[in-house]
């Protein structure tokens, strides 16, 4: 190979640059950490005050709901799961792509997930928090929520039933919430020694000092912590899977057409990958600008997001259609009837309105002009999660709004609560995050450098090109 | 990793001695002569059992060819270098696909036989079927299978034609384009290998239906195919050949990615199973009840412990993913297992009554494998048995998991 010479520009399409501009290691710790050092900006304290406000309407939303019961929500007969489910869902799916980018792409030596890895993992945890509130009120007695564990109880003579995916709904999502946070938080200690290392004052070094743990960085910490997160890693890789799964047999376990398919499992687990990548573009376009990491979280990242995307878009398509020619091919009235009655019935316009997001918008992902380009991929991420929000309301509300008697057949309105609430999560979710990009470094600076490290290892492998080699990463 | 290391190795040749390879051919060819002799004998016998004995064998090397066509493609879109050593010669497991299209030929003659909703009359008196009848009837069926196999050929082909081409080009851009065919070629292969489970096995049992079910054969085929990748690599090893190219390190990925691939098929099954089971509805129930019922209970149960929970301990320690014996060992292990999940998917529909072994089901699948075999060995000697034109291929010499 080396009587070859080839053009850098090809040669470095093999391996795209995962950092631009060639910074140094320090270079990399400074923008990382500076905007939990520097004075809180005005802007901050605007955004905190927005987000702050929504989720006090979250608040009083919830806190008139418990105060008056569950009839607040548009939640009828038939229709007995709402807007409630369907958005204990959206959030949940949300919550997927941080431990899938942080621990199956980890597994898969996917180098460039180093970069967003923090700050998907952050959107997760605070997805799995707007996600827990809707069951959690929706019990109608939320006071009584620990009835949902096993633990022996004197007010109640009985115990849980665990037959009920409900159940392990409740085990699935708290483990994954659990698994997720301790991931999170392992993977920040290294970078909180950081900050630790750099405070001016002496609180700020007490009190990131206590959250690191006492990391020295020393090479038995290094390799007892590449340990820890490789079986981190390993447990959670399982859990991004059974969650939505378990998810999906809240439905699938049941005889309603619509939700009793087999191929519910994997297909809710590509959706939730889908909307949560879909997250992480929306939030990952607005903050590397805000907080000025375009070089660390570049092009390529985006790109490669984008191209995960249109994969489980796709992946979610052929979900769809699946069902639909299964439920034709089935020859089951009733089958049929609720996937005609889908896209034709008068929840038409929700199940087109899904289609279109899902499937085909994706689709543009396929040429590169559009999935690098930062204004389209924004929109299109947006669209996908209204997408997905669709999908998981056309699967409550179609396949429960045409009861097997036509006597029964009703329709579903949301209440304003319904739509409050539901805005009020938003303010949560933002809330939190507002909050993480001003204490914690929003990408893992120890990761991101090892890898810089590495790649510059890696680089002799690559065809020789007509220029001669690059110029190696800069030490401190 | 480090720099130094790379040039103390000793090189490989690439190609395998022309003595080694003339053995291997009269082995095969032998072997192939003696299992077509026996199916064919077989088939003038008793024509009612060679067929499905037949249908198993054919499903058992096409869900292999498919995986490796679709394991090639995943290589090409993310860019993988770690796989580059092994990818010739996935690319010439892919390149079954028109022999299989040959193979195919006994099952089209076969149909009546195979499929009850092929026989002439059904329809009006089978109401439930008549409402399937636009999908499930022999010109639609023809016509799919012509259409799967023009797909799967010519993407084979067309990876497998410009990857040789790069071994003297060295040309980039022929990276380039491997990657920009493998994205609808994904697409592609999924919708029509899914298609393809429903036509050649689901609708064995016409009345039954489940929507995971082509990602189930998918899995189990994914699996067998790193499983006789694996083996044929150790095979090699053994007598020299690719001794220096292919690691440990290599081994030791593909362990993980057989072990991936036993909770996948696990995971899938276990969905299937579960929520056919928990809804109790009589016209899914009715696959399990067969499957659940006599002698077939064993074989479920061998599935269960064989398939899923022995091979996920066989490797779930780094060491044992790490060690060659073991690894051979699992290798044949994943295949028998594989084999006896085809068998458990078509069989049933034959002797509801109990597990009936025949000699036939072993002549096929000496028949269909030895077939399958001879056009890999003969790829083996019309280029070099390692993607040597690669850019990746440096790196994926030098590859250690850390």
């Amino acid at each position: 190979m080396a009587d070859l010479a080839f053009d850098p520009k090809a040669v470095e399409q093999l391996s795209p640059p995962l950092v631009t501009g060639q910074p140094s290691l320090h270079d990399v710790t400074e923008a990382v950490s500076i905007h939990t050092e520097i004075e809180t900006h005005r802007n901050w304290y605007i955004a905190l005050a927005i987000s702050g406000s929504v989720t006090l309407l979250l608040g009083s939303m919830l806190a008139y709901l418990i105060a008056t019961g569950i009839g607040v929500w548009g939640n009828n007969n038939p229709v007995g799961w709402g807007w409630d489910i369907t958005n204990f869902v959206f959030w949940i799916g949300i919550g997927h792509a941080g431990t899938l980018i942080s621990a199956i792409l980890f597994l898969f030596r996917q180098k460039w997930r180093t970069s967003i890895n923090r700050f998907a993992e952050a959107m997760t945890l605070f997805a799995v928090a707007c996600a827990g509130i809707y069951p959690l009120v929706h019990v109608g007695r939320p006071w009584r929520a620990y009835w949902l564990f096993p633990i022996p109880n004197a007010d109640l003579a009985m115990w849980q039933n665990f037959r009920s995916p409900l159940l392990w709904d409740v085990f699935a999502v708290s483990t994954y919430a659990t698994v997720s946070a301790l991931f999170w938080y392992v993977g920040l200690i290294p970078d909180i020694a950081i900050i630790r290392d750099r405070a001016k004052t002496q609180l700020r070094h007490t009190i990131y000092g206590i959250a690191s743990l006492g990391w020295r960085g020393s090479a038995t910490h290094w390799k007892n912590y590449e340990k820890a997160y490789m079986i981190l890693a390993g447990l959670s890789t399982p859990l991004v899977l059974s969650v939505h799964t378990i998810v999906s047999f809240d439905f699938a376990v049941s005889i309603i057409p619509g939700w009793h398919t087999t191929i519910f499992p994997p297909y809710f687990v590509a959706g939730a990958i889908f909307s949560g990548f879909a997250m992480v573009i929306t939030l990952m376009v607005i903050a590397r600008w805000v907080f000025k990491v375009e070089h660390l979280v570049t092009m390529t990242h985006l790109e490669n997001m984008n191209k995960v995307i249109l994969a489980t878009g796709t992946i979610v398509g052929y979900a769809y259609a699946t069902e639909f020619f299964i439920a034709w091919y089935s020859g089951n009235e009733y089958e049929r009837f609720t996937f005609i009655n889908r896209a034709m019935g008068p929840y038409a316009w929700a199940y087109w309105s899904m289609v279109s997001c899902n499937v085909i918008s994706p689709q543009f992902f396929w040429f590169k002009k559009l999935r690098t380009n930062i204004p389209f991929m924004f929109v299109l991420s947006i669209f996908v999660n209204i997408g997905m929000w669709f999908e998981r309301f056309v699967i409550i509300a179609t396949s429960l709004h045409r009861d097997f008697l036509p006597s029964s057949w009703g329709y579903f309105r949301p209440t304003i609560v319904d739509i409050l609430t539901f805005f009020g999560t938003f303010g949560l979710f933002i809330t939190l995050f507002v909050f993480f990009t001003r204490f914690l470094p929003i990408i893992a600076v120890s990761e991101v450098k090892g890898m810089m490290i590495q790649t510059e290892h890696e680089k002799h492998y690559l065809p020789a090109t007509t220029t001669g080699s690059t110029e190696p990463v800069k030490a401190h | 990793m480090s720099k130094h290391h790379h040039h103390d190795v000793p090189k490989d040749s690439y190609e395998i001695p022309t003595s080694t390879w003339e053995k291997g051919r009269n082995i095969i060819v032998a072997v192939f002569i003696l299992g077509w002799v026996a199916a064919l004998a077989g088939y003038s016998l008793d024509h009612k059992q060679f067929f499905p004995s037949y249908l198993v064998a054919f499903f058992f090397g096409a869900g292999i060819a498919i995986g490796a066509a679709l394991f090639t493609m995943i290589q090409h879109l993310t860019g993988s270098a770690w796989s580059v050593p092994l990818r010739r010669l996935m690319e010439n497991i892919m390149m079954s696909m028109p022999i299989l299209a040959l193979l195919f030929l006994p099952v089209a003659f076969g149909l009546h036989e195979l499929y009850e909703w092929s026989h002439p009359g059904i329809m009006k008196t089978d109401a439930l079927l008549a409402k399937k009848e636009a999908y499930l009837n022999p010109t639609a069926f023809y016509i799919r299978a012509v259409v799967y196999f023009v797909i799967w050929s010519f993407w084979a082909w067309r990876l497998s034609s410009w990857s040789r081409a790069q071994d003297t080009s060295k040309d980039l851009n022929l990276t380039f384009k491997s990657e920009r065919i493998s994205a609808p070629g994904m697409l592609l292969f999924f919708l029509s290998a899914s298609l393809a489970s429903v036509d050649w096995v689901m609708s064995l049992q016409p009345h039954w239906y489940s929507t995971i079910f082509g990602v189930y054969c998918l899995a189990g085929g994914m699996w067998a195919f790193f499983a006789i990748l694996t083996f044929t690599l150790l095979r090699f090893r053994a007598n020299g050949i690719l001794a220096n190219s292919v690691t440990v390190e290599h081994y030791h990925d593909m362990g993980k990615w057989m072990f991936a691939l036993t909770v996948f098929w696990a995971y899938i099954a276990f969905s299937q199973y579960m929520l056919i089971w928990y809804a109790n509805l009589p016209e899914e129930t009715s696959f399990f009840m067969v499957r659940r019922s006599g002698t077939w209970e064993t074989v479920s149960g061998i599935l269960l412990f064989g398939h899923f929970a022995a091979t996920f301990l066989f490797l779930l320690a780094r060491a044992s993913k790490r060690n060659l014996n073991v690894l051979r060992f699992v290798t044949v292990w994943i295949l028998c297992m594989h084999y006896i999940d085809v068998y458990w998917l078509v069989m049933p529909n034959f002797s509801k009554a109990g597990v009936a072994p025949h000699w036939m089901d072993a002549a096929c699948f000496v028949a269909v494998m030895s077939t399958l075999a001879l056009g890999f060995w003969w790829r083996l000697k019309s280029a070099p048995i390692v993607a040597v034109g690669d850019p990746r291929l440096e790196k994926g010499l030098e590859f250690q998991n850390v």
